[in-house]
């Protein structure tokens, strides 16, 4: 467990430029492609975190060997 | 829509598509541009060839026998030169026995791969020339085809060129610092093909930055633990396979621009009145 603050901080690295290289490919325009970036960095975000909860609560419900 | 800047078309983009991904420069002698199929041919099948001998053709050899088959070269950079990996393969298959690797050999393998994303740049260009034929001059900048392979060998190095310079910095130092952050990690273990063939693949499409770094710091004998080794394979493939985004970004504005359909501009956020 002593690792998952540099596992959480380099899924924030990598995560916001893969939403940025996306929202850039989406955009043509540099000021549309900026003014995108925040709700897809929110909802990308958001999206992880659910999946992590889901994937937490499975696995403490079915996984746990304590 | 603005009307097409360009005159019309030349032949059958499939055809010219699957002429140039089987030997390069193929698709535009079929288009009738004999002097760029050449330029095209001496260059990505030079780089093959020089490639093939420096590495005696021995780099799907890399690969554990496990691992080995007939579809092994469809995921590396090579198969963007189809023709030329297919001749490749009928002379040199799979060793029965290891051999030592030639002194030139990664050095061949980056020249091979390099033959293969080129062509793939090639091939995207073929299909552009066969659906619009010659663009106006007015329209000039560089080729979307030209455009991507530049934006492979430096990320951002496209755009740059299409005037788009706060775009290309941003893409430049995204890409290269999310690569070099995998690098860190991995202490330079990331980089080499015989250790990690396919994520070396990955990796390889970020051009230049990721050829200089593996020819740096990239082929050291790993002799301890690397805590985030994973980690920063993971991220060096990841910033190549991004920079494939931005390929077809740099593609698709040069083609906008050469068709005459230049993009709408932002509109103005509305000012509430006080």
């Amino acid at each position: 467990m002593k690792d998952l603050p540099i596992h959480i901080l380099l899924f924030l690295i990598s995560g916001a430029i893969v939403v940025a290289i996306g929202a850039l490919f989406a955009e043509p325009e540099d000021d549309a492609a900026l003014a995108l970036l925040p709700r897809r960095l929110l909802g990308f975000f958001l999206g992880s975190a659910i999946v992590v909860a889901v994937m937490l609560i499975c696995e403490h419900t079915f996984a746990a060997v304590s | 829509m603005t009307p097409s800047l360009a005159t019309p078309r030349k032949g059958d983009p499939i055809v010219a598509m699957l002429l140039t991904w089987l030997v390069p420069g193929a698709g535009h002698l079929y288009l009738g541009r004999p002097r760029r199929a050449l330029a095209a041919f001496v260059l990505i099948e030079g780089l093959y060839v020089l490639g093939f001998v420096l590495s005696a053709g021995l780099f799907l050899n890399l690969l554990p026998a496990e691992m080995r088959g007939r579809f092994a070269g469809v995921l590396t950079p090579e198969v963007g030169n189809l023709g030329a990996l297919l001749v490749h393969l009928s002379r040199v298959g799979f060793l029965e026995q290891p051999r030592a690797w030639p002194a030139g050999m990664h050095l061949g393998m980056a020249l091979t791969a390099a033959s293969g994303v080129l062509n793939f740049a090639l091939v995207s260009q073929a299909n552009f020339d066969a659906r619009v034929g010659e663009s106006s001059p007015a329209q000039r900048g560089p080729a979307p085809g030209f455009a991507a392979a530049l934006t492979w060998l430096v990320p951002g190095l496209g755009h740059w060129l299409q005037g788009r310079r706060k775009r290309a910095l941003a893409i430049f130092v995204m890409l290269v610092g999310l690569f070099l952050l995998g690098v860190f990690l991995a202490e330079g273990f990331n980089l080499d093909r015989e250790r990690h063939f396919y994520y070396w693949a990955g990796q390889f499409l970020l051009g230049l930055p990721a050829i200089a770094a593996e020819f740096l710091a990239g082929h050291a004998r790993l002799d301890h633990d690397v805590a985030y080794l994973d980690a920063g394979v993971v991220l060096g493939c990841v910033a190549g396979m991004l920079n494939v985004l931005v390929m077809l970004d740099a593609y698709g504005w040069s083609e906008d621009r050469r068709l005459g359909d230049e993009p709408a501009p932002a509109p103005t956020p509305a000012r509430s009145e006080a």
